[in-house]
């Protein structure tokens, strides 16, 4: 694996119309309550109230889920639903990154809210033993991207492993001479709910060195380059969900024949 | 436990198989034992003996009878190198791994073979059979770990500069607080002189290809694609040892060789070779339960034969639910009933309704690395037991399984006063649940990965053959099926019912 350092910062993505709606997009920092809605497993609800408006929200659909331990940034759009399983509107898609900031924990009783039973994301990886078939060619450059918790560079289970996993089924068909990739940190400092978030720069080289690892592990023999970002701009990836911050804290994986 | 004090009784092997066949005559289904071949006098299988394995192994428990299969037929142990001694303190890696114990060695074994032997068993070697080497190795007290928990010292080097191929750096610093045996402090041993001891339960060594499956290419605990066989390029399960040090066969033996065994050659690539395929051809479960009850019987699939013959690695959640070999024994029909004893019946109606306890009772699992930190799941979560212990027949952990229960380290381990214990010190991120200072007895996967945030995870086991092999949890602390459940309710609240705590323990008695 050769680690090619690159530091610089980026203005290249794109900010498209979906991405920019600014106003549809919550994003506030707050100690999540738990709920213990218990519609089975993985069913409880998380809760969080922006600090500026009062207003609660369930934030429990987020691919990372909080620690009632810690504050959370919060990130999603309201949800066109007037379902309320948990309680409170919904943010649908969401994200909810931990900080370092502690919380008093809590847990609300289920108050006759039935939760939601668990259901298998639409993001999750297949077993060895039931591989996808080849993806369809014709096969040319291409990029795949992974997304990450605030100022982190874990790999989330059922979803930053599921775009891996998508990645390497089609780097593994195509066989490409060599891949590339770049780690993003959103390191410009923003205020949010009164307080000043930015991600470490060297978030992204931790990210793509994290990232080539794995693909070192799937592709062994492969020649892998990595590339680190900061400044990280917004972008429209669909795989972001819409949620700008979301697009910002990102790898990519570029494929090259 | 003092010097000279006394043990518990000797156990009657051969008496308690007799009961056992009796009450077996009277049981729906019996599906026979293997009495002739398992001679109950000789339980113990000693290094450098010459016997003969064969291919159907039984042997009585207070639970009912083991039983353990081999694959190719009978195996005779003179000359064989898991039978043979391989170093000067006299083990072989039977020493550690008896067919009575599932492949493992339970406390009353150990008890027993100080008895018998006057403490003169290899098993009790200085090394790592005794508390620690500097104590006076006659004396029952220099043995307490090893006679009162059945554990093994296991001495782990500090500061760790490798994990997997790759230079480490630890993240935390480790003071001992307490040495009650002397290893971890002095002039030869504790963190300052690179050596750290810690004490641990030998793991079963049978059904095998269970522990060494690979269901993903990814580890969730990790965020990482797991990691590949040094030897044959595949992906590694990490579900071999209880703090991953070795991640397969080879090294593990290795390991163990030149550990417990004292060896100071390097084991032969034929010897490697002839012990992993007899390890690979041992598959061990509970084959009678309580009330003389087949546990392949009335349509159920328990016992060894149906590991053997079964796919491993399958997820229970996307596939066969976890120990649903029972399931049938939810609606016996009226007939077959009237043909059961009151106790044989509602025994087996208990198992059936353990394993439904064990798959879908959900609690909510709080501030525990591996579970709650860092996949996202949540903390807390709510969940049951297959959670984690999610490998179709088995119960390990189809992703590699090193996860904190909190059984090494405070506040959630019990007290254990003659353990050493611990500090230590995150000096970079604090772990995510404990903080940054971390009182333990064992820090687990933390001094094989040098990471902060693995303090006091160890890897889940088989849950199998579990009648054979008391005391539980790597460290030992749970001393009977009891303590397991007891243990669980204490850390996580759960509010198991009486009859709910006993179902339990009796799907795990027939495991």
């Amino acid at each position: 694996m050769r680690h090619l350092i690159a530091l610089a910062a980026a203005s290249l993505p794109v900010m498209s119309a979906s991405a920019a709606q600014a106003a549809d997009n919550q994003r506030f920092i707050a100690c999540p309550i738990y709920r213990d809605a218990d519609a089975g497993a993985k069913s409880g609800c998380w809760l969080v109230t922006d600090p500026a408006t009062g207003q609660q929200w369930d934030v429990s659909q987020s691919p990372y889920k909080p620690d009632w331990n810690y504050a959370v940034l919060v990130e999603g759009t309201a949800a066109d639903t007037a379902e309320r399983p948990c309680g409170a509107p919904v943010l649908d898609p969401v994200r909810t990154s931990r900080l370092e900031t502690q919380c008093l924990r809590h847990m609300l009783p289920a108050e006759g809210y039935p939760g939601r039973p668990f259901v298998r994301p639409a993001r999750n990886i297949s077993p060895l033993s039931n591989p996808p078939a080849p993806p369809p060619g014709p096969y040319s450059e291409r990029a795949f991207t992974l997304f990450f918790e605030l100022d982190r560079s874990f790999v989330v289970y059922q979803y930053g492993d599921y775009l891996l996993d998508q990645a390497a089924h089609w780097i593994r068909a195509t066989n490409p001479r060599r891949l590339v990739v770049t780690g993003y940190a959103a390191s410009e400092p923003e205020t949010v709910s009164g307080q000043v978030i930015a991600e470490r720069p060297e978030m992204a080289q931790q990210r793509a060195e994290v990232v080539a690892l794995s693909l070192s592990r799937l592709f062994p023999d492969m020649e892998i380059e990595t590339h680190a970002v900061t400044g990280a701009q917004v972008n429209d990836h669909p795989d972001a969900d819409g949620i700008p911050g979301q697009s910002q804290r990102r790898v990519e994986i570029t494929a090259l024949f | 436990m003092k010097s000279g004090s006394s043990l518990p009784a000797p156990r009657k092997g051969k008496r308690v198989l007799l009961l056992a066949a009796g009450l077996l005559c009277g049981a729906l289904g019996f599906s026979g034992l293997a009495g002739a071949e398992g001679p109950a006098d000789d339980r113990w299988w000693g290094p450098g003996e010459d016997r003969t394995w064969p291919e159907v192994l039984d042997y009585p428990n207070a639970n009912g009878i083991l039983r353990t299969l081999i694959t190719g037929g009978p195996v005779q142990t003179k000359g064989h190198p898991f039978f043979e001694p391989m170093g000067p303190n006299g083990r072989a890696c039977i020493s550690c791994h008896q067919p009575a114990d599932a492949m493992s060695l339970a406390v009353e074994t150990i008890q027993e073979r100080w008895r018998v032997t006057n403490g003169t068993d290899p098993i009790f070697a200085a090394y790592d059979g005794s508390n620690c080497p500097v104590l006076p190795q006659g004396e029952a007290a220099s043995h307490s770990m090893l006679l009162e928990h059945g554990l093994f010292r296991i001495e782990r080097p500090w500061p760790i500069t490798e994990y997997e191929g790759r230079a480490v750096t630890p993240d935390f610093t480790i003071e001992v607080v307490r040495d009650p045996h002397g290893c971890n402090s002095g002039v030869q041993y504790g963190p300052e002189n690179g050596r750290i001891s810690v004490y641990r339960r030998p793991r079963p060594l049978a059904n095998l290809k269970y522990l060494l499956a690979v269901g993903f290419a990814y580890d969730p605990k990790q965020g990482l694609t797991l990691p590949r066989d040094p030897d044959t390029g595949e992906y590694l399960s990490g579900n071999l040892m209880s703090d991953n040090r070795a991640v397969n066969l080879r090294l593990q033996m290795e390991d163990a060789a030149s550990t417990h065994g004292e060896m100071i050659d390097r084991l032969s690539p034929a010897a490697i070779q002839a012990i992993t395929a007899f390890n690979l051809s041992v598959f061990t479960a509970q084959q009678v339960g309580a009330h003389g009850t087949a546990l392949d019987s009335l349509g159920a699939t328990g016992g060894p034969a149906t590991l053997r013959d079964s796919e491993a690695g399958a997820l229970g959640s996307i596939g066969v639910p976890v120990f649903s070999e029972f399931a049938v024994w939810e609606t016996i029909a009226p007939e077959e009933a009237a043909r059961l004893s009151p106790e044989q019946l509602e025994w087996r109606r208990s198992v059936a309704r353990g394993a439904r306890v064990f798959r879908d009772k959900t609690f909510l699992i709080t501030d525990s690395a591996g579970i709650n930190s860092p996949m996202g799941f949540g903390n807390p979560v709510r969940n049951s037991c297959v959670f984690c212990h999610n490998m179709t027949r088995m119960g390990n952990d189809v992703a590699p399984g090193q996860v904190d229960l909190g059984t090494t380290t405070l506040p959630f381990a019990d007290p254990l006063p003659d353990f050493p214990l611990f500090r230590i010190t995150c000096t970079g991120d604090p772990h995510p649940h404990y903080g940054r200072v971390i009182l333990t007895y064992d820090p687990g996967f933390a001094l094989t990965s040098g990471r902060c945030a693995d303090v006091g995870k160890i890897t889940l086991q088989s849950l199998r053959g579990l009648s054979a092999r008391a005391p539980y949890f790597a460290n030992g602390s749970a001393k009977d099926l009891e303590g397991v459940v007891d243990y669980y309710e204490r850390r996580y609240n759960i509010g198991y019912t009486a009859q709910e705590r006993q179902d339990l323990i009796n799907l795990m008695s027939a495991l």
